[in-house]
């Protein structure tokens, strides 16, 4: 195989893609445990990997603006740059995502039997967008496209889950007062999974056209 | 393999055509369509057969001891290789310009009114033709004050678009290039490559290129050829994003060797 180098490179930036995507799992993972079990040193915990993540977008982004300069990539390898770059702006905005759930965390005043019920809708939801990331690596790892697709049609359970969650939590709030102020907050954890999702589906697209060229509405 | 354009208006129709230099076999079975006032590139390996492709359009083959013809080429739906066609006419009809700049050893204005001249223009209209040829190469504002000197001082960027000029002197409708920015430098390469574009809106224009950039920046349509035969023909933004032939895929992408 001639090119060795080029090759190499585009390797590098496929392990750092999956590497970042790998880490902002770990993110959602850990900060929806972390309000499950509202423990905030899991949430401190959560909070400093987004410095990582900003690392591996840079990374990306350098490795991306190299390969296009000095190598001219074409066909199947210019779709898997502009992929990769995509991908790590979204992942970059879903770890924030991950981040703000963290935050939540900390700000979370009552105990885990008071907001029982808040709590487990989340991780209900948590567990779907879990669920869709990790499959998603294994897209993006083995260039799937159709596995993008039917990871991305799981989004409309997370939709859903949001807008039933989100009464549910008004009337919560209806009949308790005392939880107010934390229902609040958790209200915008529901937001933020729910924009997990929306993420999620954009990566599914980068991976539908690098894998295929095909441009598709996935969200 | 055969290559169509996708339902544009025809100019240069090929169908079944092979060419042996002696017993070797240099093209296989090429047909494709190539469209009116576009520009298409045809890339590919040195020893592909491209260049003695592009030199069937014009018949330059012709000149070529033991080369040996079957197929047909059809040029605004004319046989080019039928036994009545004049082929210096044929030649005046589709121009060439090739890989390094060949000006006549004479005055910039004569290299122009050389084709115009043997072709019969009037002697009152050959100021009118240098001039117009001129400024259609894009060279005429460097020239214009020095017509009577040597085209051999001009820079290799300028010789190529006289080069070009002198192309259209003779109106062709055609117009093949072959590797015509591979001995010029980065902006003299944009200012043909730019002309190129223009002219496209008068002249049918194949271009031979060994620059993938060039291809992908300048064509409409690219053709690759793979040891004689034509592997895959489209639109260039389709060979360039998404080639359907995995060998047009490592060819583009580098990785042949």
């Amino acid at each position: 195989m001639s090119r060795e180098k080029y090759q190499r490179n585009l390797e590098i930036l496929k392990a750092n893609t999956i590497e970042m995507a790998v880490t902002s799992l770990d993110m959602v993972k850990k900060a929806t445990l972390s309000l499950k079990k509202l423990d905030k040193a899991l949430a401190e915990e959560t909070i400093s990997m987004d410095d990582i993540v900003d690392e591996h977008e840079m990374m990306i982004d350098k490795c991306v603006s190299d390969l296009i300069t000095l190598q001219q990539p074409m066909a199947g390898d210019m779709r898997l740059i502009t992929s990769c770059l995509t991908m790590a702006i979204d992942l970059e905005r879903l770890s924030d995502l991950a981040s703000n759930i963290a935050w939540v965390t900390l700000e979370v005043e009552g105990e885990i039997a008071d907001i029982e019920p808040l709590l487990s809708r989340i991780s209900a939801m948590g567990s779907i967008a879990e669920k869709m990331l990790e499959d998603t690596i294994v897209a993006f790892q083995n260039s799937d496209a159709e596995l993008a697709k039917r990871i991305a049609e799981e989004d409309d359970k997370l939709d859903k889950l949001f807008f039933e969650n989100e009464k549910q939590y008004i009337e919560i709030m209806n009949n308790n007062n005392t939880i107010i102020s934390d229902a609040s907050h958790l209200l915008f954890v529901l937001r933020y999974m729910e924009r997990i999702g929306d993420h999620v589906c954009n990566l599914c697209q980068s991976i539908v056209y690098m894998a295929t060229a095909e441009r598709v509405k996935l969200n | 393999m055969s290559g169509s354009n996708n339902g544009n208006q025809t100019e240069i129709e090929v169908r079944g055509l092979n060419l042996w230099y002696g017993d070797k076999q240099a093209l296989r079975d090429i047909s494709i369509d190539i469209p009116k006032n576009s520009v298409t590139a045809f890339i590919g390996p040195s020893g592909c057969g491209k260049s003695t492709f592009l030199r069937c359009i014009n018949r330059m083959n012709d000149l070529v001891k033991n080369c040996r013809i079957d197929g047909l080429i059809k040029i605004d739906n004319k046989d080019i290789y039928a036994k009545d066609v004049d082929v210096v006419e044929l030649r005046k009809r589709v121009g060439m310009v090739f890989q390094k700049p060949n000006p006549f050893p004479m005055s910039i204005h004569d290299n122009i009114a050389y084709g115009p001249k043997i072709h019969g223009a009037a002697k009152k209209d050959i100021y009118g033709i240098v001039e117009e040829a001129l400024k259609s190469g894009a060279l005429w504002e460097e020239v214009a004050d020095r017509l009577t000197t040597s085209a051999l001082d001009l820079s290799g960027g300028q010789q190529q678009r006289l080069c070009i000029a002198r192309t259209l002197a003779v109106k062709p409708e055609v117009i093949l290039f072959d590797e015509p920015c591979s001995a010029l430098d980065p902006i003299s390469t944009s200012k043909i490559e730019e002309l190129i574009m223009e002219l496209k809106q008068k002249y049918t224009i194949v271009i031979v290129t060994h620059n993938m950039q060039q291809a992908a920046r300048i064509s409409d349509y690219t053709a690759f050829f793979l040891l004689g035969d034509l592997i895959e023909y489209g639109k260039t933004d389709q060979i360039f994003e998404n080639p359907r032939m995995k060998q047009t895929e490592d060819y583009i992408t580098g990785r042949f060797g």
